[in-house]
C-alpha cells in the first residue's frame, strides 16, 4: 500500500473546512460507531470514538487512536489506511469499506484539530444575551447580512384574512373584516388578535394540528375497522387549547392523567392520547402481537410529538447516527407499557345523579314489591309457604370455597372479598386458570361456577373479551377437575342460560341482520356440556353486559374430599382471545344439586331452612313467582339498565399487584423477545430524577424538566411552521444529528426560553408571533428574493402557502352562511359520495348522511373512518389516523379542482351564498364584490370586478338566472387560488 | 430527470430546484399573457414535469408499467397452482407432528387433519406446466407465464399479509408497490393519474393502505376509479352545469387566477391553474375510458363480458388494458373473494369463474397488441391455505409457508415453474421467495435496485423492501 503524504490527501471536494457534525460524524457513525460507539455490547477494542475523552485516549492495544493535530500519528489513521487483513479497520468481515473521501475526511478532521462539538439539539436552549433579542430583531438581522430587505406590512384585508385564518381556522366575514379596517386606533389589530385568542374557534383550529400528532380517528383501523368512541379526548383537547392549559400540563395529562393525584374525569379523558393506536379485530389474530405494535407506535409517537427523537430508528437495532441505543427504545417502551387500557365511563354530575336515581328506584320497587302480590298479603304468605316447600327439594346447601393457589397463562387474578375472583391485564387467544381448593369438605358431589358483571371488566363483564367477539363475554371450552395430578371425572354439567345458549355465539353476535345471525346461531350448541367434550371449538358462554349473572354446575361422577384438595383447570379458546372476568365457585354435597338460576344465598336459605334468612328467600320469590311476573317486570329490568356516562378510551397503571416487564425485542420482533428492560430515558439526556419512581408520570413530568434540551425546542418549532408554513428546524419531528440546522438558532432558543418563562401559554407564544412585523408582512414576492432565498427561509415575505383541507372547507361553508359552530360530540357525517365508504372497505358501510346543523358542522367533527377517510380531506393531504403526522404535504392536483368544482357540498356551500347574495343586494356590481369579499375577504379590483361582470353577462346570454346565475358565480369565486391560500 | 435514490426533500412544490425553473418561467412569460403561460409552463397536475415528471430508473428496465391483479382472502394454491397427489394420499390423516413446531394458525389447531386438493390437474402448452382444471383459460396461457410455487410471507391475518404483500410492510403508514412504482418511475399520462385503482367483489381487509402513498407525498397513491357513481369522484359537473358552462368557469377562474399570479409572484398559482385544465380534459378523458362500447365484439367475448355496463373482475381487466394503453404507470385490480374457511369447493369454483377467462384474457390481449413485451403482470393473493381442513371437509385456515404467485410480460421466463413445495405443498423444498423477494425482483424488472430506491423518513431510507429481499435471477428471461 503507498502511503501518501498528508498535503495530497486533500482532496479538491473537501476544501472547506470540516464541519464535525456535517461531515464527520456521520462518517463515524456510519464506518465506527458499530464496534466504537455508545453501545456496550458490541464494543471491540475498548475503544469508543463517539466521545472526546476516550478517543483521544488508548484502546486495548495501548496505542492512541486520535492525537489531535497529528494524523501520522493517531492509530486511528494507521488502521484505516493499513492493508493488513488482521490490521485494516474497519475489519473485511464487517463488509464495510471506507471511500477515499470518508478516509480524506477522517484525516483532515484530525489534522485540523479533531474537534468534537455538542449537537446543538441537546444541549438546553440558554436565554439570549441579546439585548434586543427577539422575533424582528433575529429575522432582520439575518436578512440584512444576505443583503435581503424585509417586505413592507400587508394591507389591513390581507392582515385580517391572515390573521384569522391563522388564529382560528376561518375567515373573517366581510363585516368582521370591515370592523378592523375601519378602526383607526393603533390598538386595532392587537384587540383583533385579543379577541381570536379567546374566541372559541381557536380551540378547534389548533386541536386539528395537535390531533395529527395524536393520529385521532373515530374507528379502531385495520380489516374490520369499528367505530370507537373516543371523540371526548378531541373534545378535551379543544377545551385545553381554549383554555391555554399550559402546555406542560396539557402534556403531562395526555401521557399519564390517570396517575396525577385526585386525578378528575377530565384528567383521564386526556390519557387518551395514546388510546388512538389502532386496534385489529381480524378473526384469529395475536391480540399481544397487536398490542405490541400499538406500544412500538406509541414510543415513536412520543419520540416525534415531545422530544424530535427518531425513535423508531432503534426499534430494530442501535441508532446509526444520533446517540440513543436499541435498549432505549424498550426502556422507554417500559416507562409507556404498565397501563391497563378501559373503556372509561365519564361520571359527570348528571350521570352520578341518574345512577342515584336509579338506586331509589331500585330500592322503592323492591319495597313495593310485596304490596303487589295479587290477593294481597295472605294469599301472599300461602304462596310463599308453598313455593318454599316446592323449591326445598331442588335447592342445594353451596359453600364458597378460596382458591389457595391461582395459576394463569396470562390474566391476572385476584381474590375479592365476597368471595369473587377478578380478572385483569393481558389476555391470549387460549387462557388456561389452574386454581387449587383445599378445604374441609367431604363428599363433594358437584361444582357451581358463578359468573356476575363487574365495572372493571369491558362492557362490564363477567368476561375479559374486548375485540372481535362478543365485547365482555367469555368462553369456556373445557372444564376439568384434579386431585393428585389425577383427572377427577365430570359426568355432565348444566347452567342458568340453557334456553338461550344456542342462540348466543359470537358469530351470531357479530352478524348485522337477524338472517345472518340465525344462520350462523344454527350452526354451532354451545352450552355447560360441551366444556366436557374435550373439544375446543365447543364451549359454555354467557355475553357480555351490565347485570349479568349466570352459574354452570358441574356434576362428579364420584363424591370428592376436598380435604385432599382438588385442583380446577378452566381453558378458554377461540380465534379471539375469551377468558373469564369475575367468578366465584362453591361446591356441595348435596345429592341432587342442580343449576338452580336462585340466587345463592337464597337457595342456601332454602335448601338449611334457615328462618333467618326469610327475606333473602321472600324477594327471591316476589321476583320469580309466576303470579309476579308482570308486577316483577320493572325491577328487573331497571336491574339492567345502569347509567354508565358516555365511554372513552383510556389508560389506567396497573395495580402494584401485576406490573407488565416489558422486553427488548431483537430485530424489533414481536417473535423475538429478549432481556427484560428496566424504565429509563436514553442515557444521552438527563436523567429521570432519584426521588420518584421510573413511571410515566415521572416520565411526562420529566420532558418538561428544565434541564431537557429537547421539549421546548420542539414545540415552538411546529407551532411557527404553522404560521409559517417551515419550521425554523425544517424536520419538525428529527431534532438529531441528521437533521437540518435551524435557520435561525438563536430566534429558536429565544423563543423556547420565551414559552418556558411564559409559563407554557401557548396563547402567549402565538400572539408573540402575530404581533410580530415579520409575521405582518405582505407575501408579494420581492424581486430580489426569488434567486437569493427560493424558498423565503429567510422571510423577506410572508409565505403564501395551500390551506389545509378542514380550513378549506370551513372557508367555504363560512363564506356562504352555513357554517356551524356547535362544539363537540359524536362525529358528523357530512355529504360525499356513497362510492367512499361502499366500495373497496371491508364490508359496505353505509355513509348516513347527517341532517340539519350537523351536515355544516367545523371539519374537525367530521368522522373519520381509518380505511375509507372522508373523501375531500384525503384529496387535500389530511391524514387518515394511521399514523402520527408532523407535517402534512402540500399537494396541488386535478383531484383537487373537481373537488371544489364539483362536490355536492361545495355547490350546496355556492347556491346558499348566492341566495344571500341576492337577498342582501340588488346591484350586480355589489352582489359580485360581497361574493367576491366573502370568499377572498378584500374588493376586487377593477380589472377582477370587470372579469367577474363579463362572466355574468356571458351567463345570463345562456338564459341563466336568479339563483341558478348567482349559484355559478359563487362556485367559480369558490374555486379561485386565493380563497384556498394563507393569504 | 435524474433516478432517484435518497432524496429527503426533493418533493413537493417549495422545493428549490423546482421552484426556481418556475420563477424563471414566471419572470420569462410576464406579459404574454394567459396563453402564452399555459403553453410554456409545463404540466404539473398527473405527468410532465416536478415531482411526477416521468425519470430515468436506475438501469435499463424490462417493463415500464405493471398491471397488479390482487386476488384477496387467498386464494388456495393447493386448488388452484401447486397439485399435490400425495395429500390426496394422506387425506384424513394428522401431519407429521415435526412440521408443526412453531406453526402458527389463525383459526384451526394445527394438528387438524390433512385434507386432499379438492381438484383435478392436467399439463398444459409446450412447458407442461400444471394447473387446475377450475383455471383452464390460464392454463390455455401456460406458456407465457411464470408461475412461482414457493411464494411466502411472514403474516397470517388478512389485514396484515395484505399491506405486508403491497406496501413490504404489516403495519400501516408505508407506501404500496404502485407509489414507489410511480416515485420511482412518474407518470407518463397527460389525462389520467398515473396509478389507477379498479375494485371488485368485497373490499379489502387492508383497504385503502393497500394502494396508500404511505409517508410518500399523496400524489404518489393509487386512484381508485369507482364502480358506482363518478368513475373518479366528483368527475361530473353538478346538475345544470354542461361543458360550455365548465368553459366558461374555468375561462374566468383562470383569467383571474391569472391577474393573482402576476400581482403575487407566486408560482404555485400557475401551477393551480394548470391542475383545473388538467381537470377539464380528466371530464372527458376519464368517461371515454370506461366507455367501452368501442371495443368489438371478439375482445368482449375473450374477456367474457357480457353487459359493457356490469361492473366486475372481468370488466376491470379490460379497463385495465385501456387504462395502460393510455399511459397510466400501474394498475391495481383487488378482488377480495377467496377466504374459503368453509365451503372451498364451490367457493373456489364460483372464483375461478369469476376471474380465470378475464384474468387470461388480459394476458393475450396485451400479446396481441405488443404491450405484454413491456408490461409486468402480476397475479396472487396474500398468502395460502393449510393442507390441513377446517371444519368438517370442505375448508381451508390461512397458511403463509408456501403459496403460489404468477407473473408475465416484460423480462420474465414464460412457461416457467419457478420453486417446488413438499408433498403436502406445507414448506418450500427449494429457498423460498419471500415477499421482500418478489418485491425485489419485480423492482428489478423496472429499473431499480431495490437497495437504492429509497425514501428518508424520521432519519431513515426506508425502502419498500426493508432490509432485506433478493432479486430472483432465475424468473428473469
Amino acid at each position: 500500500m503507498k502511503r501518501l503524504p498528508l498535503a495530497l490527501l486533500c482532496l479538491p471536494g473537501l476544501a472547506h473546512a470540516l464541519d464535525f457534525n456535517r461531515d464527520v460524524r456521520p462518517v463515524l457513525a456510519q464506518q465506527c460507531f458499530t464496534c466504537h460507539g455508545m453501545d456496550d455490547h458490541g464494543r471491540k477494542g475498548k475503544l469508543r470514538l463517539d466521545l472526546q475523552a476516550s478517543a483521544y485516549g488508548s484502546g486495548k492495544s495501548g496505542e492512541i487512536a486520535i492525537v489531535p493535530g497529528k494524523p501520522e500519528a493517531s492509530e486511528l489513521v494507521k488502521r484505516i489506511l493499513s492493508t493488513d487483513e488482521d490490521e485494516v479497520m474497519p475489519p473485511p468481515h464487517t463488509k464495510k469499506v471506507l471511500s477515499d473521501k470518508e478516509q480524506n475526511i477522517l484525516k483532515q478532521w484530525i489534522a485540523e484539530g479533531a474537534k468534537y462539538e455538542a449537537h446543538w439539539a441537546y444541549t438546553p436552549p440558554q436565554p439570549s444575551r441579546d439585548p434586543k433579542a427577539g422575533i424582528d430583531h433575529f429575522i432582520r438581522e439575518r436578512l440584512e447580512k444576505e443583503g435581503l430587505k424585509p417586505s413592507p406590512e400587508a394591507d389591513r384585508h390581507t392582515l385580517v384574512r391572515r390573521v384569522h385564518l391563522d388564529l382560528t381556522g376561518l375567515p373573517p366575514t366581510p363585516a368582521e373584516a370591515d370592523a378592523f379596517v375601519n378602526d383607526q386606533s393603533p390598538q386595532a389589530y392587537e384587540k383583533l388578535v385579543d379577541s381570536l385568542l379567546t374566541s372559541k374557534p381557536y380551540g378547534e383550529r389548533w386541536a386539528r394540528r395537535w390531533l395529527d400528532l395524536a393520529r385521532y380517528a373515530d374507528t379502531n383501523g385495520f380489516e374490520k375497522d369499528r367505530p370507537r368512541q373516543i371523540w371526548p379526548y378531541r373534545d378535551w383537547v379543544v377545551k385545553a387549547l381554549n383554555d391555554d392549559m399550559p402546555f406542560d400540563q396539557f402534556s403531562i395529562k395526555q401521557l399519564a392523567g390517570d396517575m396525577l393525584p385526585n386525578a378528575t374525569p377530565e384528567d383521564i379523558i386526556a390519557t387518551g392520547f395514546h388510546r388512538n393506536t389502532m386496534l385489529n379485530e381480524e378473526g384469529g389474530i395475536d391480540p399481544n402481537e397487536y398490542r405490541f405494535y400499538a406500544m412500538v407506535d406509541r414510543v415513536s409517537v412520543t419520540g416525534t410529538a415531545w422530544m424530535g427523537l427518531t425513535m423508531n430508528c432503534v426499534q430494530c437495532h442501535t441508532h446509526k447516527y444520533d446517540p440513543v441505543l436499541h435498549t432505549d427504545f424498550y426502556s422507554v417502551m417500559a416507562l409507556l407499557n404498565n397501563a391497563d387500557e378501559p373503556t372509561y365511563h365519564i361520571p359527570t354530575p348528571d350521570i352520578k345523579e341518574q345512577q342515584k336515581a336509579l338506586a331509589d328506584r331500585i330500592a322503592r320497587l323492591e319495597a313495593e314489591l310485596p304490596g303487589k302480590f295479587p290477593g294481597g298479603e295472605p294469599a301472599m304468605q300461602q304462596r310463599f309457604a308453598a313455593w318454599q316447600a316446592e323449591e326445598r327439594g331442588r335447592a342445594s346447601s353451596w359453600q364458597v370455597i378460596r382458591p389457595t393457589s391461582m395459576k394463569t397463562t396470562m390474566p391476572h387474578l385476584e381474590q375479592q372479598g365476597d368471595g369473587f375472583i377478578l380478572g385483569s391485564g393481558d389476555i391470549s387467544k387460549s387462557d388456561v386458570y389452574d386454581l387449587s381448593f383445599k378445604a374441609p369438605i367431604q363428599g363433594v358431589t358437584a361444582v357451581k361456577l358463578e359468573v356476575a358483571s363487574h365495572p372493571s371488566l369491558p362492557n362490564d363483564g363477567p368476561g375479559l373479551t374486548y375485540y372481535e367477539g362478543p365485547i365482555g363475554g367469555f368462553f369456556l371450552s373445557e372444564f376439568q377437575a384434579f386431585q393428585n395430578g389425577q383427572r377427577v371425572k365430570i359426568t355432565n354439567a348444566e347452567a342458568t342460560n340453557e334456553e338461550e345458549e344456542d342462540k348466543i355465539n359470537d358469530a351470531a353476535a357479530a352478524k348485522p341482520t337477524k338472517k345472518a345471525a340465525r344462520k350462523a346461531a344454527s350452526k354451532k350448541t354451545n352450552n355447560a356440556m360441551a366444556t366436557l367434550d374435550a373439544e375446543m371449538s365447543s364451549g359454555w358462554q354467557v355475553l357480555g353486559g351490565y347485570g349479568q349473572s349466570h352459574a354452570a354446575v358441574f356434576h362428579f361422577k364420584k363424591p370428592v374430599d376436598l380435604t385432599n384438595g382438588l385442583d380446577l383447570k378452566m381453558l378458554f379458546e377461540k380465534h379471539f382471545a375469551c377468558p373469564l372476568g369475575h367468578f366465584r365457585l362453591s361446591v356441595t354435597t348435596s345429592d341432587h344439586a342442580e343449576a338452580t338460576g336462585l340466587p345463592l344465598e337464597a337457595e342456601n336459605a332454602l335448601a338449611t331452612n334457615d328462618p333467618t334468612k326469610r327475606q333473602a328467600m321472600l324477594r327471591t320469590f316476589l321476583e320469580t313467582a309466576p303470579e309476579m311476573k308482570q308486577a316483577a317486570a320493572p325491577l328487573i329490568a331497571a336491574r339492567r339498565q345502569m347509567p354508565r356516562g358516555q365511554p372513552t378510551l383510556a389508560m389506567k397503571e396497573r395495580p402494584s399487584s401485576n406490573p407488565r416487564p416489558t422486553n427488548r425485542y431483537h430485530r424489533g420482533e414481536y417473535l423475538q423477545p429478549k432481556e427484560v428492560v428496566p424504565p429509563a430515558v436514553p442515557a444521552f439526556l438527563p436523567s429521570l430524577p432519584k426521588n420518584a419512581p421510573a413511571n410515566r408520570l415521572t416520565f411526562a413530568k420529566w420532558l418538561f424538566a428544565p434541564e431537557n434540551p429537547l421539549t421546548a425546542r420542539v414545540t415552538v418549532n411546529r407551532q411557527w411552521q404553522a404560521f409559517f408554513g417551515r419550521g425554523l428546524v425544517k424536520s419538525l419531528e428529527d431534532f438529531g444529528y441528521q437533521s437540518e440546522a435551524p435557520s435561525h438558532p438563536e430566534l429558536l432558543d429565544w423563543l423556547a426560553v420565551q414559552l418556558v418563562k411564559d409559563g407554557w401559554s401557548l396563547k402567549k407564544l402565538h400572539k408573540l408571533i402575530v404581533m410580530s412585523a415579520t409575521y405582518k408582512q405582505a407575501s408579494h414576492r420581492p424581486d430580489s428574493s426569488g434567486q437569493r432565498d427560493p424558498e423565503n427561509t429567510l422571510l423577506s415575505h410572508a409565505p403564501r402557502f395551500r390551506l389545509d383541507a378542514e380550513i378549506i372547507r370551513d372557508s367555504a361553508l363560512k363564506a356562504a352562511g352555513l357554517l356551524s359552530l356547535k362544539m363537540g360530540g359524536p362525529g358528523v357525517y357530512p355529504p360525499q359520495p356513497a362510492s367512499v365508504t361502499s366500495e373497496g372497505t371491508y364490508g359496505k358501510v353505509e355513509w348516513k348522511v347527517s341532517e340539519g346543523e350537523d351536515r355544516y358542522r367545523r371539519s374537525l367533527y367530521t368522522f373519520t373512518k381509518r380505511t375509507a377517510p372522508f373523501a375531500m380531506a384525503t384529496t387535500f393531504d389530511a391524514p387518515t389516523g394511521e399514523a402520527c403526522l408532523a407535517r402534512r404535504d402540500v399537494s396541488n392536483s386535478p383531484l383537487q379542482a373537481l373537488t371544489l368544482l364539483n362536490d355536492q357540498m361545495f355547490m350546496e356551500a355556492a347556491q346558499a351564498m348566492a341566495k344571500a347574495v341576492i337577498a342582501e343586494f340588488t346591484d350586480d356590481d355589489s352582489r359580485l364584490t360581497n361574493t367576491f369579499r366573502r370568499c377572498l375577504t378584500r374588493p376586487p379590483a377593477a380589472d377582477e370586478l370587470t372579469m367577474l361582470k363579463t362572466f355574468l353577462q356571458k351567463q345570463r346570454a345562456q338564459k341563466l338566472e336568479g339563483e341558478a346565475l348567482w349559484t355559478s358565480v359563487c362556485r367559480a369565486v369558490l374555486n379561485l387560488d386565493e380563497a384556498i391560500t394563507h393569504p | 430527470m435524474q433516478p432517484r435514490t435518497s432524496h429527503p426533500s426533493d418533493f413537493g412544490f417549495q422545493t428549490s430546484n423546482f421552484i426556481t425553473r418556475r420563477w424563471f418561467l414566471r419572470d420569462c412569460t410576464i406579459g404574454f399573457g394567459a396563453m402564452a403561460l399555459n403553453n410554456l409552463l409545463t404540466r404539473d397536475g398527473f405527468g410532465a414535469t416536478g415531482p411526477l415528471a416521468p425519470r430515468r430508473p436506475h438501469h435499463a428496465a424490462r417493463a415500464k408499467r405493471v398491471i397488479y391483479m390482487f386476488n384477496a382472502g387467498a386464494p388456495s394454491h393447493l386448488e388452484l397452482f401447486d397439485y399435490k397427489p400425495e395429500l390426496e394420499k394422506r387425506s384424513g390423516q394428522l401431519p407429521p407432528a415435526d412440521l408443526l413446531k412453531n406453526y402458527r394458525a389463525a383459526f384451526i389447531k394445527p394438528n387438524s387433519a390433512l385434507l386432499g386438493p379438492k381438484f383435478k390437474f392436467r399439463k398444459h402448452g409446450a412447458s407442461g406446466m400444471e394447473l387446475s382444471e377450475v383455471i383452464p383459460h390460464i392454463g390455455g396461457i401456460a406458456d407465457e407465464i411464470c408461475l412461482i410455487r414457493t411464494m411466502q410471507t411472514d403474516a397470517v391475518n388478512h389485514a396484515p399479509a395484505q399491506i405486508l404483500m403491497n406496501t413490504g410492510n404489516q403495519n400501516f403508514g408505508r407506501p404500496s408497490f404502485g407509489a414507489w412504482t410511480l416515485y420511482g418511475l412518474g407518470c407518463e399520462s397527460e389525462d389520467l393519474p398515473g396509478y389507477v385503482v379498479l375494485t371488485s367483489a368485497k373490499g379489502t381487509s387492508g383497504g385503502a393502505s393497500n394502494y396508500g402513498s404511505g409517508f410518500l407525498p399523496n400524489m404518489y397513491g393509487g386512484v381508485p376509479f369507482r364502480s358506482t357513481g363518478d368513475p373518479l369522484l366528483y368527475l361530473s359537473n353538478p346538475a345544470g352545469y354542461d361543458a360550455e358552462t365548465q368553459r366558461a368557469s374555468l375561462n374566468t377562474l383562470n383569467a383571474l387566477n391569472h391577474i393573482s399570479f402576476t400581482g403575487q409572484g407566486d408560482p404555485d398559482i400557475a401551477a393551480r391553474i394548470q391542475s383545473y385544465e388538467m381537470a377539464y380534459r380528466l371530464q372527458s378523458s376519464a368517461p371515454e375510458l370506461i366507455d367501452l362500447s368501442d371495443e368489438p365484439k371478439h375482445v368482449l367475448d375473450m374477456y367474457g363480458i357480457k353487459d359493457v355496463k356490469q361492473p366486475g373482475y372481468a370488466r376491470n381487466c379490460l379497463l385495465a388494458r385501456r387504462l395502460i394503453e393510455r399511459g397510466v404507470r400501474f394498475v391495481q385490480l383487488f378482488h377480495e373473494a377467496w377466504d374459503q374457511h368453509a365451503g372451498l369447493t364451490k367457493g373456489v369454483q364460483n372464483n375461478a369463474r369469476d376471474t380465470d377467462q378475464a384474468s387470461a384474457a388480459l394476458v393475450k390481449d396485451l400479446r396481441q397488441r405488443g404491450l405484454l413485451d413491456d408490461t409486468l403482470v402480476v397475479w396472487g393473493g396474500e398468502f395460502g391455505r393449510t393442507p390441513m381442513v377446517q371444519g368438517g371437509n370442505d375448508g381451508r385456515d390461512h397458511h403463509n409457508r408456501c403459496f403460489s404467485f404468477w407473473l408475465a410480460g416484460g423480462g420474465l421466463k414464460r412457461g416457467h415453474v419457478h420453486g417446488e413445495t413438499d408433498d403436502l405443498g406445507f414448506n418450500p423444498v427449494t429457498p423460498p421467495v419471500h415477499v421482500n423477494d418478489l418485491n425485489a425482483t419485480l423492482l428489478h424488472l423496472l429499473g431499480f435496485d431495490h437497495k437504492r430506491l429509497s425514501y428518508r423518513v424520521q432519519g431513515l431510507d426506508m425502502r419498500l423492501t426493508g432490509i432485506a429481499g433478493n432479486v430472483v435471477s432465475d424468473v428473469l428471461a
